[in-house]
This record gives structure tokens, C-alpha cells and sequence, in this order.
């Protein structure tokens, strides 16, 4: 059937006008817009559907459902029990923004989404430059980088909060020795430190990963020329490997964006548990704890429909990234 | 070898028969679920009670079940209530009575146990526990493991800095504190438990007779405020913020706990839930002990705060399963198994049945601190309208505001009076907000 994989014939003949509104939908869902299978590949817009049908309930139980669900809640005040509901319009949302415990959550969120994006990057750009000048003990050197990865939040967490703890953490003795007068129970910035620090070191190895590879792929070629021309292994890394691998960057931060805004709940949960005073109490923490220790589900669910709105704009965000610089055929 | 492969074939069969045959019996039992969220020794016991239950006769089958903490159970609860698969029995804490009565959710087990038989009166409980769990004269929840805060002391370090025991006044006990500081006793005179605003706070204002909060401290109506900025309750948080920036009180904080820091002989006093006998005796290599908390000079003390949780009955199970948990929490009730209960866990006995019974058995003659946490539930006569308890709605919310303001306060963000303020208008919002939903319900 070669008329069916003519692009141009294929177009022409979605963009008909008797087609029903629906079907026309899913054409301009289909339509070829250079990433991805081609609209070519499939003749019949059904079987397209059907394909896409096991995702498309994925997300409708998994995301859609619960979000709506979520999205009711916002307005209402309910007892825990589901009982009873009083219909209170936008009050849980103004209650949250005029809180300023809330507004300091989002700046602390802020701030340490920020902190801990760039430590991640820059220290796991560091160890995969590294790991193409290490000739012995590749394999040892990127297996002790990737074991954080396998080790559960909550217990990396709770290790962390041991070693810190100025009780009886090693470190923190170790600390107290030097003179430094380490609380992260009644210093705020100590327990922020902490906290960055946990939710950083449990994210390298996944920053290093992709940055090893990229690097990996970054041709060989190009930098021989450099180095002929010249370049020192920094130079070329400045010159040559950094502009290659700017799309994976880019992509990283986002990801890690998104680790740190949704993702460190439970290590922050072990290691501070959102305090002393909500100082390390970020969005996320606040939503976990307001509506699962505290059972305020209206305003838990105002603060979810804040997080999502900002997951959401993350997303698209990325898209637009890769659909702009990221070439997967490097 | 034939004979061998039949001796295994005919075992097998055997084990296989008697596989089925107990499947079969299982199915005959009426089996019923009871979330709690007790860890450690007191989970060992809890599971030990439901296996000597289960073997105690052969018609019903409880199922012991850990979903973690209190708020972890709690929320484990509500979402599978929701979700119409929910347990027969649940564990809540006295801080969460409120709910539990507003829920609609619960069967009464005064209601349960006239449905089934059995006799069960609010007489039979101690007042000072019953007063937390008894409303218009019925037994709404049986309090399970119920206790209050103590003060645990390290009597080598007391003997060291030329005490025999910890002062019965706060401002004495102060004293003492500093000076197992000074006299280079120890580094960490007390260790603040995870829960002091329970055992430092609330009962401070209980022992001491002040009102925590308007209408009997919420007995008496929806419409109570809490009042505790306005009363010697700031006196005490005053007290304890000193004794944070003196280095004479240490916060475990996360990655330690405030037990293994007393139990391991580092911090010199604990004031701690009575339930904490399992681990201290277990554990504490020193001449341990405990005494009642100290109260104010000139004041008369009154009785301490309750603590613990209680077993609370769901609505939406069948009749079987209902008489499976009547029996069960009648088991519970029992004077010997609430004797065997208090003498393991430390707890105490909830009814006056196995208070007599360990009594008439010498045990606190054995076992002295056992007896504290009873004493001083019941010290000052009649409770008063400040000290019998506390009902306030919500108070899991108020709870984490208070904890934040004071660790506000602690860290030096606020003052005691500013922390303590915030506190009490962010809590009575919390208090409107309960009234604004449940007023009218019953």
C-alpha cells in the first residue's frame, strides 16, 4: 500500500471535512510534527487509539482520577472520615497564601531546589570528567558512584540524621571537635545543610549517569583534533564536550528540579522531619504532613493543586527543551 | 530405598492432609483484623496477647496488624474506611477521641457489648481513664494501653552530685539540674522526649491546675479557645527554653532517640510516658528509677494527664465479626490479662480489677516505679475541671503547630511569649474550624 505511507496523501485526506469532530481530534493528535513515529505508520486513526489506550487508562486511573479527586477536595472542609462536607469556595487556597508559614515553605523550596540542583550537577559533571581520565578501576569507580542510587531515602536519610546527629553522630563529633558549633535541631541553617546535603549525595549517581554517557558519546575524533591542535583535557571539556552535551543539561536540570520539588519528602523526613520550626519543611513536605499527619485534607489539597500547577509547567517546560536541543541520535 | 520414598510420600501426604484440615477449620473461625502501632517490646506483647487469644478458644480469630505509628495507623484507617476495608478494631490515640466520637464511623463498645452480652460498665475503669473515654455514662472505646509521663531519673548521677532523688518542686529539681551540670556529672542533665509537650506541657498545666483551654478544656462545648498563653504554662516553656540555651537539656532531634539516650546512662532525667518500663529495664545497665513530675512550689498538685491509646470499633462489618471483637476486647478487659498487660509493658492496668489484682500479688512491692504513673494519675482527689483531661478537635493539627512554634522559640526565631501566642491563635483557628464542621453532630 504505498499510497498509505505518503505523508502528503495521508494529510489530505485527515484534514476532510466530513470526518466527526472526534475522529478530527485524534487526527491533530497524530498529525507529524517531526518528533516521534510518523502519523505514516498508521492508516486507521482506531488502531492508533487502541495502542494507545493502556497509557491513556494508566493516566486516567492513575492521574486523572486521583486529580480530580484532589481538585473537589480543594474547596471543601471534610471530615477526615468523608462524612461530612462543607463547601467553602476558595478559602483553602486563600487560607495557604495568606499563611506565612507557607510563603516561607515556598521560599525555602526555592532556594533549596535551586542549591541542590547545581551541587548535583556540578559534582556529578566533575565525577564523570573524571571517570574518562581514570584508565584502572573503571568499573569499581562507577559502581561506588552508582550505589546511592540503590539505597532506599528513608534510609540513606536516616543515616545521614545519624552521622549529623550532635548526640551521637560521628560527624557531628567530629565537627564539635573543630569547633564548629553543629545543631541541626536548634540551627536552622545546619539543618538545611543537612538536608541539601542527603538529597544531593542521593542524586549524584543519577546526574552521573546521564552525564557519563553523554560525554561517552561526545566523538572521539573531535577531540583528538583538539588535542593535536593544542587543548589540555580542560580546554577540550570547555570547548569541545560542554556545548555537545548542553542538551542533556539542560535536561538534568529539569529533572532535578523536579526531584527536589517532589521527590525528597521522605529523606527530608528522616533526617529533619521538616524542622526545627518548619525550616526544612518544603511544599511537599507540608502537603504530606497536612494531610496525612494532620488529616487537614482541604488544605492539603489546595497545596497539591499548587504542585501541580508547578509540575505541570515543569513539563511542558522540558518538552520544549528537548524538543528543541536535544538530538537522541547523537 | 523404596521404603524411604514411601515414608516421604506418606508424609507428605500427611502434612498435606493436615494442611487442608486446618485451612478447613481457619474457614470455620470467624477471623477480625485489629490495626495497631505499638513497635518494638510492646508490639512483641500485643502480638502475644492475640496469640493466646486466638488459642484460648476456637471460634474466633484476630489478626494483629502494624501500620505503623499512630498518625501512619490513623491514615491507613481513614483511607481504608473510605475504601469500605477497614479493620473491626483500631487502635487511636486519646488525641483523636474528638474524631473518633464525631466520625459516625464507630460503634460504641458500650453498644457493642450489650449487643453481645457481655457486661462492661464505666465503673469498671479507673476515673482518671475513664474520664477520657466514657461520654454520657457509655464506654465509647476501651482504653487499651493507656499511661502518663513520668520522670525517669539516672540514680548513680543523683548519688554522684550528692542527691538521693530528683526534687518534688520544679524550681528545687532546676537546681538539680544545673548542678549535675556543674559538678561535671554529666553533659546532658535531661533529655526532652519526642513527645514533651505531652509530658512537659500539658500535664504541667494539668499537675498544676491551670485551664489549657476554655469550656473544661473542651469538655463542655465546641466553642472552647486554648488560654495556656495566659497561664503558668508560659512560666514552664519559659523554663525549658533556659534550659535549652544552658546546654541542660539536649533535643535528640532525628537519627538518635531520647530513650537510647537515657537508657545508655549519657542523659541524668527523661520525662517520659510510663510505658517506657519495657525498654528501661531491658536496657538501662545503672541504678535506674523514676518519681512523679514536679510540680510548682505553693501549688497543690492534681492529677497528671492520660495518655496511650485506646481499641475503637468500626462500623460496616457483620454480625460474626462483631461478636469476634466482643469477645476479643472482653479477653482484653479481663483482670488477668490486664495484669499480665501492665506487668510487661508498663503500662498501666486500666481497670480497678487488675489494679487490685497486681496489687493483692505484691507486684509494686516488687516493682515500685509501676506504681507511679497510678499515683500520680490519682494524686489530689477529684480531677477538676482543669486536670481531668483534655478534649480538644483536631489536636493532631494543634499538636504540629505547637511543636513548630516552640522549636521557634528554642532556635531563638521568637520569644517563649510570641511562640506560645502564635500558637494559641493558630490553634484556635484549628478549634473553629472543627466547631464550623462538626457543630450538631453528636
Amino acid at each position: 500500500m504505498p499510497a498509505s505511507i505518503n505523508p502528503a496523501h495521508q494529510g489530505g485526506r485527515l484534514a476532510a471535512p466530513s470526518l466527526p469532530a472526534s475522529r478530527l481530534l485524534l487526527a491533530r493528535m497524530l498529525r507529524d510534527d517531526g518528533t516521534g513515529l510518523k502519523k505514516a505508520h498508521y492508516t486507521q486513526t482506531w488502531l492508533a487509539g487502541l495502542l494507545l489506550s493502556p497509557q491513556l487508562l494508566i493516566l486516567l486511573f492513575f492521574f486523572f482520577i486521583p486529580s480530580f479527586k484532589a481538585l473537589s477536595l480543594a474547596f471543601v472542609q471534610v471530615d477526615p472520615f468523608g462524612g461530612r462536607e462543607i463547601f467553602v469556595g476558595l478559602q483553602n487556597f486563600v487560607d495557604l497564601f495568606s499563611d506565612p508559614s507557607y510563603r516561607k515553605s515556598a521560599w525555602l523550596t526555592l532556594w533549596f531546589t535551586i542549591v541542590q540542583n547545581i551541587a548535583t550537577l556540578g559534582i556529578a559533571g566533575v565525577l564523570a570528567f573524571a571517570t574518562d581520565q581514570i584508565i584502572r578501576g573503571q568499573v569499581g569507580y562507577r559502581s561506588v558512584l552508582l550505589l546511592p542510587y540503590a539505597i532506599a531515602p528513608v534510609i540513606s536519610g536516616g543515616i545521614w540524621a545519624y552521622l549529623f546527629n550532635p548526640a551521637i553522630g560521628p560527624a557531628a563529633s567530629a565537627l564539635h571537635a573543630m569547633g564548629v558549633p553543629w545543631d541541626p535541631n536548634l540551627r536552622p541553617s545546619d539543618a538545611l545543610i543537612l538536608i541539601t546535603i542527603s538529597a544531593v549525595w542521593k542524586h549524584i549517581c543519577y546526574d552521573y549517569i546521564f552525564l557519563a554517557a553523554a560525554m561517552l558519546a561526545v566523538p572521539q575524533s573531535l577531540r583528538e583534533a583538539a588535542a593535536i591542535d593544542g587543548a589540555g583535557p580542560l580546554e577540550r571539556f570547555r570547548t569541545i564536550s560542554l556545548p555537545l552535551i548542553a542538551p542533556v543539561v539542560m535536561y538534568l536540570f529539569i529533572i532535578n528540579m523536579v526531584y527536589g520539588l517532589f521527590d525528597t519528602f521522605s529523606i527530608i523526613d528522616a533526617v529533619t522531619a521538616g524542622g526545627p520550626a518548619g525550616s526544612t519543611s518544603t511544599l511537599v513536605y507540608k502537603v504530606y504532613q497536612d494531610g496525612f499527619i494532620m488529616m487537614n485534607l482541604g488544605s492539603s489539597a489546595a497545596q497539591s493543586i499548587v504542585l501541580m500547577v508547578l509540575a505541570v509547567l515543569f513539563t511542558v517546560l522540558q518538552f520544549r527543551a528537548m524538543d528543541r536541543k536535544v538530538n537522541y541520535q547523537v | 530405598m523404596p521404603t524411604f520414598f514411601r515414608t516421604a510420600a506418606a508424609l507428605g501426604l500427611a502434612g498435606l492432609l493436615t494442611t487442608v484440615a486446618q485451612g478447613a477449620l481457619a474457614q470455620d473461625k470467624t477471623s477480625i483484623e485489629w490495626w495497631y502501632a505499638n513497635g518494638g517490646r510492646i508490639e512483641e506483647a500485643i502480638q502475644t496477647m492475640i496469640s493466646d487469644f486466638n488459642e484460648s478458644q476456637d471460634k474466633y480469630e484476630v489478626v494483629g496488624v502494624r501500620k505503623g505509628n499512630y498518625e501512619e495507623t490513623f491514615a491507613a484507617m481513614i483511607a481504608a474506611y473510605r475504601a469500605g476495608k477497614h479493620p473491626a478494631i483500631i487502635q487511636a490515640t486519646e488525641r483523636s477521641v474528638l474524631t473518633m466520637l464525631h466520625s459516625n464511623a464507630i460503634v460504641p463498645v458500650n453498644t457493642l457489648m450489650e449487643d453481645n452480652g457481655i457486661d462492661m460498665k464505666k465503673d469498671d475503669f479507673l476515673p482518671s481513664v475513664a474520664a477520657y473515654y466514657v461520654v454520657d455514662d457509655k464506654v465509647n472505646a476501651l482504653p487499651f494501653n493507656s499511661s502518663t509521663g513520668i520522670m525517669w531519673y539516672n540514680a548513680d548521677h543523683f548519688k554522684a552530685a550528692g542527691y538521693d532523688a530528683p526534687a518534688e518542686t520544679w524550681d528545687a529539681f532546676e537546681e538539680q539540674l544545673y548542678a549535675l551540670k556543674d559538678k561535671g556529672v554529666t553533659e546532658c542533665a535531661m533529655v526532652l522526649n519526642s513527645d514533651y509537650v505531652w509530658s512537659l506541657i500539658e500535664a504541667y498545666s494539668t499537675i498544676n491546675d491551670q485551664p489549657f483551654g476554655t469550656q473544661a478544656n473542651g469538655r463542655d462545648g465546641l466553642d472552647t479557645e486554648y488560654v495556656y498563653n495566659t497561664t503558668m504554662v508560659t512560666k514552664q516553656a519559659e523554663r525549658l527554653k533556659k534550659w535549652v540555651d544552658d546546654g541542660i537539656v539536649q533535643l535528640s532531634g532525628q537519627g538518635a532517640s531520647p530513650s537510647q539516650l537515657f537508657n545508655s546512662g549519657t542523659c541524668s532525667t527523661w520525662s517520659a510516658s510510663t510505658a517506657s518500663h519495657a525498654g528501661v529495664e531491658a536496657e538501662a545497665q545503672f541504678d535506674w528509677s523514676a518519681t512523679m513530675q514536679p510540680y510548682e512550689a505553693g501549688v497543690e498538685p492534681k492529677n497528671s494527664n492520660l495518655g496511650g491509646a485506646a481499641l475503637w470499633v468500626l462500623k460496616g462489618k457483620e454480625d460474626a465479626e462483631y461478636e469476634a471483637a466482643a469477645a476479643f476486647l472482653e479477653y482484653v478487659a479481663q483482670p488477668d490479662t490486664q495484669a499480665w498487660w501492665s506487668a510487661t509493658t508498663g503500662y498501666i492496668p486500666v481497670t480497678h480489677a487488675a489494679y487490685d489484682k497486681l496489687k493483692t500479688d505484691g507486684f509494686f512491692k516488687e516493682h515500685p516505679t509501676r506504681e507511679i504513673a497510678l499515683l500520680q494519675l490519682t494524686r489530689g482527689g477529684e480531677p477538676s475541671d482543669n486536670s481531668w483531661g483534655m478534649r480538644f478537635g483536631n489536636s493532631n493539627q494543634w499538636w504540629a503547630v505547637i511543636q513548630e512554634e516552640l522549636q521557634a522559640a528554642f532556635t531563638g526565631q521568637k520569644t517563649v511569649q510570641e511562640a506560645l501566642d502564635s500558637s494559641v491563635e493558630r490553634g484556635n483557628k484549628i478549634l473553629r474550624q472543627y466547631e464550623q464542621l462538626n457543630a450538631g453532630v453528636n
